[in-house]
């Protein structure tokens, strides 16, 4: 029994099996492209609408065949059949799905493809109900099912190349689906050449079989193309949307990508301005520290004090000399390091300071920790803002006990060398009085015990005697002469004759005699004429006479021990236009009856005295033209030299 | 040996002084020049007689003390009797380190004085005579043979006049 084809109905079946290539190539893709219940889902509805599409243009290519039987199908074998081409396109998508796929794979999925098709194929064949026993060649079928393999791993090769969705798909795709659609044809049509059916007069059993209308065939197809289309279009949408998203995707990841690089340029950017900020501050700290070092280690107390004069810094020195640490000093804390004798110890004199806003200095002992006090010189200045009011107080105060011990000592060899000028000059002046008057008193004392001798001898020489006795008259005028003589040196031997500033030369005598005068204890207190004129005379002379005056005033004093030691100079102007100074001491004073003769040549009532000082000072004076005379009062002895006026009355 | 008229020499540049010490001094009997000063004592021509020099410390040019040293420079030995008008212990245990007589401060004790002129004449006449005697010796040592010196030597050295006898057996000494 030969059957025939309907040509109409093979064609519909190749446009079906192309088509169903063509759903199984795009929906690979979208099985690809999904993940989890998504991909699900795609391989699901792929599987069912490729093995529908398969089984269709299967069942199409039946019908195609025609018998000069009547055919009818088993349809719960037609289901099964259904059912296998189902399972097949599952494996055929799972397979092509997959993120790689080696070649054992491929074979793999094409074996398992391959055999599901020929067994929908042959399950097909099976449902036919028809009278007639089915036959099959052996070789046929055989090679019907080699070439199912072979389309299933030309098939998975393509899906799994095709499914990447990149431009210039779609005519390859088409391409691919008529290859394979025509492929699925012709095993299709290989798996029918196997089949040859016998007339046989078996009663059939039609039991759950039934026969296929034209329309019925025409429904398949409609329906199976409407499957397709809606799997394709469905793909196309979601693919569509796939290609959307991901564009948006990729500009998204774009987006991010430059959001990352530029963040992470201004990332570097804050760490570079970190780390040179961190310089910075390192920079700031070295410099810190080694101005604090400096400020430490300079040989001075460094101090900043706030504008009402309480300390807010101590330098190191400053806490290492006086001993008081940083909580002790601060504030007015320090001011217990000075000495509570000098001005400085009392805060007010330092808010005079303060107040007053004009940098200054003063001396003042400073306690060391061990307890010895030094001298130290104070030095402030202030820092103004721009306002110009004072923020705050700077200062140093340095040692300058070895400069004050210094001065100290040059002014006790300045003292003492006005002492030692005073007691030379009366010394040489004495040596020279005593060895011009010793002269002729050696000479009459020896000519007398001459004579002496001669009156005790026997025979005395008369002559001798005379010439002996004038030689004594002789050397006795002489005697006379030198003391007239010095005397007179002393009245004229004032050749300097300039207007001398007596003020000047009491504060150059005070100068000189300020140690003599603090060795005894003994205060001077001054009150000089502001309108005194001028007096004509030689500076050193009048010098040495108030030199004179004074040392007698401190010896006086020096003897007081409970009670005033002090010492008053008075210059004033008196109404003869004349200069009168007063030399008056605390001490007990003199004999008024002695008044006139402290002032003769050799009297003293000093143990150590030779009695010319006052004795020269009055030939001084008076060479000037001046008096010199004492009184004696209650509260000490009072001396009163007057000197005229320059250019008047001077001998 | 015939004693010659002392000498006292005086040199004070006060010529008062001078003077009067000069009469003091001759009253004793003895012979007095008086200098005005250091140069002019010098200057003088000195009898070769016992003499002694009355000096005053405080002169023109040279004082009496430098001049003292200069004298015992120029061994000129001559015993000094210091007068001064103004003298310390200084000067004086100067003077007397040096070989002074006395020191006496004007104005002086007559007595004083002239006891330190005689105590200065007697240490020159000591002093000459000791020279004397030494020059006499040398004269007779100079009169000596050659030989004669050594047997000197051999005496002044050799401790016994056996010994003596011993080292000059050997030859004939006239």
């Amino acid at each position: 029994m030969t059957g025939s084809y309907d040509y109409g109905e093979v064609t519909r079946s190749i446009m079906i099996a192309v088509a169903a290539s063509y759903a199984a190539l795009d929906l690979a893709g979208r099985v690809a492209a999904a993940r989890g219940r998504t991909r699900a889902a795609w391989l699901t509805s792929g599987a069912i609408a490729m093995g529908i599409g398969i089984w269709a243009m299967h069942f199409k290519g039946m019908i195609a065949f025609q018998l000069p039987v009547s055919v009818e199908y088993h349809w719960p074998t037609v289901l099964a059949s259904l059912s296998v081409a189902i399972l097949a396109s599952a494996v055929a998508l799972y397979a092509t799905s997959r993120q790689k796929m080696r070649p054992v794979e491929a074979l793999t999925g094409s074996v398992i493809m391959g055999s599901g098709i020929a067994g929908m194929h042959y399950i097909g064949i099976a449902a036919m109900r028809l009278p007639a026993v089915t036959h099959f060649s052996l070789l046929l079928v055989t090679f019907s099912i080699l070439l199912a393999i072979l389309f299933s791993l030309v098939a998975l090769l393509l899906a799994f190349d095709l499914r990447e969705e990149n431009k210039g798909t779609a005519l390859r795709k088409i391409g691919s689906a008529v290859v394979m659609g025509t492929a699925i044809s012709a095993m299709h049509y290989t798996g029918m050449a196997a089949a040859s059916f016998v007339p046989s007069a078996v009663p059939l059993n039609l039991s759950h079989a039934m026969g296929i209308s034209p329309l019925g065939s025409y429904g398949i197809a409609i329906v199976t193309f409407l499957v397709l289309g809606a799997a394709i279009l469905t793909s196309s949408v979601d693919r569509r949307a796939d290609v959307t998203v991901r564009q948006i995707n990729r500009d998204l990841e774009h987006q991010v990508v430059e959001r990352t690089t530029q963040l992470g340029a201004t990332n570097e950017k804050l760490r570079r301005e970190i780390a040179e900020r961190e310089r910075a501050d390192e920079a700031l700290r070295q410099s810190e520290d080694g101005l604090r070092l400096v400020i430490d280690t300079i040989p001075a107390l460094v101090w900043s004090k706030l504008p009402d004069g309480s300390a807010d810094f101590l330098n190191q020195r400053f806490r290492e000399y006086t001993g008081l640490s940083v909580e002790e000093g601060l504030g007015e804390g320090w001011l217990r390091a000075i000495h509570p004798e000098d001005p400085a110890s009392s805060f007010d004199g330092w808010r005079a300071a303060f107040a007053a806003g004009k940098p200054f200095e003063f001396e003042a002992r400073l306690r060391r920790a061990d307890g010895e006090y030094r001298w130290f010189l104070f030095r402030g200045e202030p820092l103004r803002d721009e306002a110009g009011r004072i923020v705050k107080w700077y200062g140093t105060t340095t040692d300058i006990e070895d400069r004050k011990q210094a001065e100290w000592v040059l002014q006790e060899a300045q003292a003492g060398l006005a002492h030692v000028t005073r007691l030379t000059t009366m010394g040489e002046l004495v040596g020279a009085i005593a060895h011009e008057v010793n002269q002729p008193i050696a000479a009459i004392v020896t000519n007398a015990n001459f004579c002496l001798r001669q009156l005790a001898s026997a025979t005395p020489h008369p002559d001798k005697l005379r010439e002996a006795i004038s030689e004594i008259v002789n050397d006795g005028t002489r005697a006379s002469a030198v003391i007239s003589r010095i005397r007179a040196l002393l009245q004229k031997g004032t050749p300097k004759r300039v207007a001398v500033d007596i003020n000047q030369i009491i504060q150059e005598v005070a100068i000189l005699l300020r140690n003599e005068l603090a060795r005894n204890h003994v205060s001077l207190r001054m009150d000089l004429g502001s309108d005194l004129p001028r007096v004509g005379g030689d500076g050193v002379l009048l010098q040495q006479v108030l030199i004179n005056l004074i040392m007698n005033g401190i010896e006086a004093v020096s003897s007081i021990v409970r009670g005033v030691r002090e010492l008053a100079i008075k210059s004033s102007r008196d109404h003869n236009n004349e200069v009168s100074i007063q030399v008056k001491d605390s001490g007990s004073g003199f004999d008024p009856q002695q008044a006139e003769h402290i002032f003769e040549p050799f009297f003293t009532t000093k143990p150590e005295g030779i009695g010319m000082g006052l004795s020269i000072s009055r030939s001084i004076v008076e060479s000037h033209g001046g008096r010199l005379w004492a009184e004696s009062g209650p509260t000490g002895a009072l001396f009163q030299v007057t000197l005229p006026a320059y250019g008047r009355g001077v001998p | 040996m015939i004693e010659t008229t002392p000498t006292v020499f005086v040199v004070d540049d006060d010529p008062s002084v001078g003077r009067a010490i000069k009469r003091l001094v001759e009253s004793v009997g003895l012979q007095v020049a008086h200098f005005g000063s250091a140069q002019e004592f010098l200057r003088s021509e000195r009898p070769d007689a016992p003499s002694c020099l009355v000096l005053d410390v405080r002169l023109p040019g040279v004082s009496g003390l430098d001049f003292q040293h200069e004298l015992a420079e120029a061994n000129i030995r001559i015993p000094i009797v210091f007068v001064t008008a103004h003298g310390d212990i200084q000067m004086t245990v100067r003077a007397m380190k040096a070989g002074a007589v006395e020191f006496l401060t004007k104005p002086f004790r007559d007595q004083d004085l002239l006891d330190a002129v005689q105590v200065a004449l007697e240490r020159d006449r000591a002093r000459r005579q000791r020279e004397a005697g030494i020059a006499t010796l040398r004269d007779r040592y100079e009169s000596l043979s050659a030989r004669e010196r050594e047997v000197v030597a051999m005496v002044v050295s050799a401790n016994s006049t056996s010994r003596l006898r011993r080292r000059l057996e050997p030859r004939k000494i006239l």
